[in-house]
């Protein structure tokens, strides 16, 4: 347990050595409310909606969750690239402990990374309900374990930094555009039926909507009963963080990496 | 190790090596880039799996528990291992940690191994801000802040001026004293024959020949090698009798008053040389003794020097 916590911690510490990264993403996100969201808002106007300002906030938030937690996997290439795969894989740490301090440190970091930045979503959006805030929040802790449980997975699968950047842009613009991030699902319906039915089913929209419903944003129409998205969070987690880790161990052990 | 193998499609990387390493010793594995200590090293670190065979490490079998093997090795690899936002006080202080020293004891070695390895002032400066030779003097404190049961070190002073491998040569003896078994890996022939108790020779994957580097000097017939100036023209009697010693191998004549013996033990047959010499009343005016290196003792079982098979490899 205490190796997984060493995992976890270096993780964390690694991802705040990068400041660069963080006030540039951190510029990024106050310039999306403030300008994109400010914007795009006035143009927006219809019944599902009735304030799309608090809704691309909302959804915006999970989005940079989302980002920061894909973030490991190109940890993975730079640590490849610069030995350091080796020194963790000869580290006296098992590949279990190795890998699911890896997945929980690269959910934690982007937590911690994007708190401050849910907290000015908040102070955009307004009032919370306490409760429902809370389990929005465990909602958001588990999807970002699951996320970054699923950029490691994919990073070891697909062994090339150049592919995984271009996969995770290709990935990175379906999971976004086909969740209620930005729009409601209704309106995704509305479309493409099939487009609908793909949005009902991403994690990123379960994230979404209880974010939105945690923080009390009416506009919500798509959550009938927040125990849904919830279970969907919950066995997204599961999936990338405790299967993933299987695959994962099973690639790396004995050099599977190489 | 028993027969570890490691195969990269069609290349044996490592070629059914078996060797024993004792404890206590540092073994030095001795062979061009290329050769399969790199390989070797990180089949015995458990970072990758051999083909076939095992090895074992103290009790544990490489394949069957790699958890507990990992848990008496300690490692400095070839190329520091370490990103470049990284600071060497990071690093070093990381490793103890999931290394299981106490907090206590790694407040105190973490200065005390940076000190030594001079990187205690430079020790907030980033990976990217320091010198080749920095990075790997804290490559090298890692293992000496873990002081494994078993340290492997991957070319320790590639890289480094010669003040530096003085201090790493240094730290790696230390370590020994310590009580640390070390594997050597190293392409510098003076280097392994400094600190190594044996060196094993890889070629191609294979381990041609392991033994003290005096019993593998000794082993070349003739490795030896004096250089005789007399006063006087050598008598063919001399000559006659310098070849009835059973450790001379070959007599050339270069001048008449210059004589050149091969010969093995060349520090019990010297004293035997000059009573001869004095004898017969033949003085000598210079004697000039040489021994053969390891890279004599590389050409002798591979018939190259180590700067040819390094380019036969590459």
């Amino acid at each position: 347990m205490n190796k997984l916590l060493l995992v976890v911690e270096r993780d964390v510490r690694l991802f705040f050595q990068y400041k660069f990264l963080i006030i540039m993403r951190a510029i990024w996100f106050v310039s999306q409310i403030a300008l994109f969201g400010l914007i795009a808002s006035r143009m927006i106007s219809v019944q599902a909606v009735p304030d799309y300002f608090r809704y691309y906030v909302g959804g915006l938030s999970v989005m940079t969750l989302y980002s920061a937690a894909i973030f490991i996997g190109f940890d993975i290439y730079e640590e490849a690239e610069h030995g350091v795969f080796e020194y963790l894989l000869s580290l006296p740490v098992s590949r279990r402990q190795l890998v699911l301090g890896r997945s929980i440190g690269g959910g934690l970091r982007s937590f911690i990374y994007v708190g401050p930045l849910i907290a000015i979503s908040l102070y955009v959006m307004g009032s919370v309900n306490p409760l429902a805030f809370l389990v929005s929040l465990l909602a958001l802790f588990l999807f970002s374990f699951g996320v970054s449980g699923m950029s490691i997975t994919i990073a070891v699968i697909i062994k090339s930094s150049d592919r995984f950047d271009i996969f995770m842009g290709v990935l990175d613009a379906l999971v976004v555009r086909l969740s209620t991030a930005m729009y409601p699902l209704a309106v995704v319906q509305a479309a493409n039926p099939l487009y609908g039915g793909i949005t009902n089913f991403n994690p990123l929209t379960y994230a979404a909507d209880l974010f939105r419903w945690g923080t009390g944003i009416e506009s919500i129409i798509t959550l009938s009963n927040p125990l849904l998205p919830l279970v969907g969070i919950i066995a997204f987690f599961a999936l990338f963080t405790f299967v993933g880790v299987v695959l994962y161990d099973r690639r790396i052990e004995g050099g599977g990496w190489q | 190790m028993e027969n570890l193998t490691k195969k990269f499609g069609n290349l044996a990387a490592v070629d059914h090596l078996n060797l024993e390493v004792e404890e206590g010793e540092i073994l030095g594995l001795l062979g061009p880039n290329g050769a399969g200590k790199t390989t070797c090293i990180l089949m015995l670190a458990t970072v990758i799996r051999p083909t076939e065979g095992t090895a074992y490490v103290g009790e544990y079998d490489i394949r069957k528990q790699p958890d507990k093997v990992r848990g008496l090795l300690g490692i400095a690899f070839q190329e520091p291992k370490m990103l470049w936002v990284s600071t060497p006080w990071d690093i070093v202080n990381w490793h103890a940690k999931v290394c299981g020293l106490s907090t206590a004891e790694r407040k105190q070695r973490v200065k005390e191994v940076l000190d030594a390895v001079e990187m205690w002032e430079p020790r907030r400066k980033n990976v990217h801000q320091l010198s080749g030779g920095m990075r790997k003097r804290v490559e090298m404190a890692k293992i000496l802040i873990q002081r494994p049961k078993i340290a492997i070190v991957d070319e320790p002073t590639s890289q480094i001026d010669v003040v530096g491998k003085h201090k790493i040569w240094n730290m790696l003896l230390e370590l020994r004293e310590e009580g640390t078994t070390i594997i050597l890996a190293t392409n510098e022939l003076y280097e392994a024959d400094e600190l190594s108790d044996r060196v094993g020779i890889l070629h191609k994957g294979k381990l041609l020949v392991c033994d003290t580097p005096k019993k593998l000097k000794d082993s070349i017939v003739g490795g030896d090698i004096i250089d005789i100036q007399l006063e006087k023209e050598a008598p063919p009697r001399i000559i006659k009798e310098l070849k009835g010693l059973k450790e001379i191998a070959d007599i050339t004549q270069f001048k008449p008053t210059n004589l050149r013996l091969y010969l093995n033990k060349v520090e019990e047959i010297v004293p035997q040389i000059m009573n001869l010499f004095t004898k017969r009343e033949v003085p000598i005016v210079s004697i000039r003794m040489s021994e053969p290196s390891l890279d004599d003792v590389f050409a002798h079982y591979t018939g190259l020097t180590i700067e040819e098979a390094q380019k036969d490899q590459e």
